[in-house]
């Protein structure tokens, strides 16, 4: 029988995820919405899908919960899914602290489902091949990265995304991805200062943040985050630099495609951003198709809750630096499995 | 005829200084000197220079001014031997090593009547020249914030001594620090208030000095910045590393790389992919800038002043480095 999902959400990210099931033999039964509104019912009648407004009514058809919700709302969905004893899936950031990142992880142990986070940079074929490169030794050992993700702040009716007490502001939201690639590149985090425009100039009410980590073997890391460029920008680049040598990655450089197209009613408006490479197999679709894969006995995927939690540490870390104006020291979550 | 020498050509500059005072009219390049007498003798002959036994006769020709290329740790020493003979001083960057070192030489030429220059190409960059018209015409609104590199290959290959802290003063951050830290002071209008940086020897420096490192600098306005100084460009690197500069204003973002002008070019025979610069040549603008500065009895655009506050950044970057904590930078009167 196909792997029946929940995606709770009827937003930008559960769309992205409900497009990318349907690579996949795995069925989505329902959305969770807020509440009904004519969104969401398109949302659920272009899927096939029942349209609820309580996770619990859905809980006896499903087998997995797919949270795609704001992410102050990720450790409340993730405690009850676990308590119904259904796989949880959950979009990145796993939460808006480590505390509730914490309590995320012993609830899906206690009740003994799987906890898989969305760190879908993990599953970009960009960042997963240089990781690769690294891990055979093509740049020896790493020395120092560059990470970068310059964006447009999303523009959404309820924006979310711009109150830091439902997304935890951009670094938990935009720059949790390059901590965990970071991380996932050069190893555990032991030291995070960062400098924010949010707490240098708060009258100006734009986001960009300039981080550095310190990995625990002395690699040291330049994560660059924002939302300060104008739409429909989304450029993202890294380098990683090592004792045998350099890896460079530049989106703008590596874009297939360029259309230079005289515009018409000002353009499509675009609300999110998102990055976009013409790929055979989305992102998306590749990291939920290795999460069935999982979820049906496979092997584990790429990226635990424990990374999860740990990207949430280091993020939150570099808020905290930015607030307080120093460095910030770690003692890295354990894999406590 | 305006009449200049090199001091010690340590520094690999030397060789493009030649040329660009040889491209200046009126001006006469009248001889080199260096400690290392044998690195002397082989750089004169490879440009057809006069070379003198001792700086002291060197500086017996009534030089006019005289450029200072000498390992980091020993510009102090040259500086006041330079300015004490009545000659105008170009020194190579960093000015100093450590800031009694640096206060030294700012003495010295105070004391001798003559100008300071210290080497920041940077500021005659066209492409940087052309962000700093950007940022002063407002349309990038107010400034809140820049990421800069100024990455390199080990310089280490070219001249041992960069690598060796006793001469050099340190590795890559005091290497390649001072450039971008003289181009955001020039940039935001503003002193750095507090540094925070972190270093690494994980690629070999091949001596004793730290081969990678990254710095972050407050603004007494309240803005921010990055720099990386890292030697990460590996030998096969298509040229020796480069500068580049993001903006970040009110109304947008500048992106900037001052050697961005180039060719790539793909031999046949040889190794690997190269790029050749075909921009404007900034250590040109800048001997002329000293050159003028001389021959119009004024302060050149970048002064002894400005490779203090350079060198004050460094100092408080290996402090930062060491403790782990951001280094607050008291404020000159």
């Amino acid at each position: 029988m196909a792997i029946r999902v929940a995606i709770v959400g009827t937003g930008f990210m559960a769309g992205v995820h409900a497009e990318a099931w349907r690579q996949t033999p795995v069925q989505v039964v329902a959305f969770v919405a807020r509440d009904w509104d004519q969104e969401a019912g398109a949302m659920a009648a272009k899927h096939q899908a029942r349209l609820v407004t309580r996770l619990e009514e859905v809980l006896p058809d499903a087998d997995v919960v797919d949270i795609c919700t704001p992410t102050h709302l990720h450790a409340d969905f993730t405690l009850r899914a676990a308590v119904a004893g259904k796989h949880v899936i959950c979009e990145k950031p796993l939460a808006l602290t480590v505390e509730e990142g914490r309590r995320m992880i012993r609830a899906c142990r206690t009740h003994g489902v799987r906890l898989l986070v969305g760190h879908v940079l993990r599953f970009f074929p960009e960042y997963r091949a240089a990781r690769d490169l690294v891990a055979r030794g093509e740049v020896g050992r790493p020395a120092v990265l560059r990470l970068s993700r310059c964006a447009f702040q999303p523009r959404k009716a309820d924006n979310w995304f711009i109150d830091p007490a439902r997304s935890g502001g951009m670094m938990l939201d935009l720059m949790v991805h390059d901590f965990d690639f970071a991380r996932w590149v050069a190893g555990d985090v032991v030291r995070v200062f960062a400098r924010s425009t949010r707490d240098a100039a708060p009258q100006g009410g734009l986001d960009h943040a300039l981080a550095i980590l310190t990995h625990r073997d002395g690699a040291i890391s330049h994560v660059e985050g924002s939302w300060a460029f104008p739409p429909p920008t989304f450029r993202t680049r890294f380098e990683i630099a090592g004792t045998e040598g350099l890896i460079v990655f530049d989106s703008p450089s590596a874009a297939a495609i360029v259309t230079y197209l005289h515009r018409q009613n000002g353009g499509e408006r675009v609300e999110v951003p998102l990055p976009r490479s013409p790929l055979l197999e989305s992102p998306y679709a590749i990291q939920l198709r290795t999460f069935t894969h999982a979820l049906t006995g496979g092997d584990d995927p790429p990226v635990t809750a424990v990374d999860a939690l740990a990207a949430v540490q280091i993020a939150t870390a570099a808020i905290e630096s930015s607030q307080r104006g120093t460095a910030i020291e770690l003692t890295p979550p354990a894999d406590e499995s | 005829m305006t009449r200049l020498g090199i001091l010690s050509v340590a520094h690999l500059h030397a060789e493009g200084y030649v040329h660009n005072i040889r491209a200046i009219p009126g001006v006469e390049l009248v001889g080199i000197a260096d400690d290392d007498f044998a690195r002397g003798r082989q750089f004169a002959a490879q440009f057809g220079l006069r070379l003198f036994d001792r700086y002291e006769a060197l500086l017996e020709q009534r030089l006019d001014g005289a450029v200072i290329c000498a390992e980091n740790t020993r510009h102090r020493p040259l500086v006041e031997l330079a300015a004490g003979a009545g000659a105008h001083v170009l020194c190579e960057k960093p000015l100093a090593t450590t800031l009694p070192d640096a206060e030294a030489a700012i003495a010295a030429c105070r004391r001798a009547e003559v100008e300071l220059m210290v080497a920041f190409p940077m500021r005659f960059s066209a492409p940087l020249l052309e962000v700093k018209r950007v940022l002063d015409d407002g349309s990038l609104g107010r400034i809140y914030c820049c990421n800069g590199t100024n990455q390199g290959q080990n310089p280490h290959r070219h001249r041992a001594w960069f690598v060796n802290r006793a001469l050099a003063g340190g590795g890559a951050l005091s290497d390649h620090t001072v450039h971008l830290v003289d181009v955001m002071r020039w940039f935001f209008g503003s002193e750095v208030s507090e540094v925070y940086a972190q270093v690494n020897e994980i690629m070999p420096s091949g001596g004793d000095v730290e081969s990678a490192g990254l710095v972050s600098l407050r603004f007494e306005n309240g803005s921010f910045a990055t720099i990386d100084c890292s030697w990460s460009r590996p030998a096969s690197y298509p040229t020796w590393g480069g500068l580049t500069l993001e903006v970040i204003g009110e109304r947008g973002v500048i992106s900037s790389d001052a050697f961005r002008q180039i060719f790539t070019i793909y031999p046949e025979r040889s190794p690997g992919v190269r790029w050749d610069h075909w921009g404007s040549d900034s250590n040109q603008a800048m001997i002329e800038e000293f050159v003028a500065a001389i021959r119009e009895h004024r302060p050149p655009r970048v002064t002894g002043w400005d490779g203090y506050r350079a060198v004050e950044v460094v100092a408080a970057a290996y402090e930062s480095a060491r403790r782990g904590q951001p280094v607050r930078i008291a404020a000159h009167p």
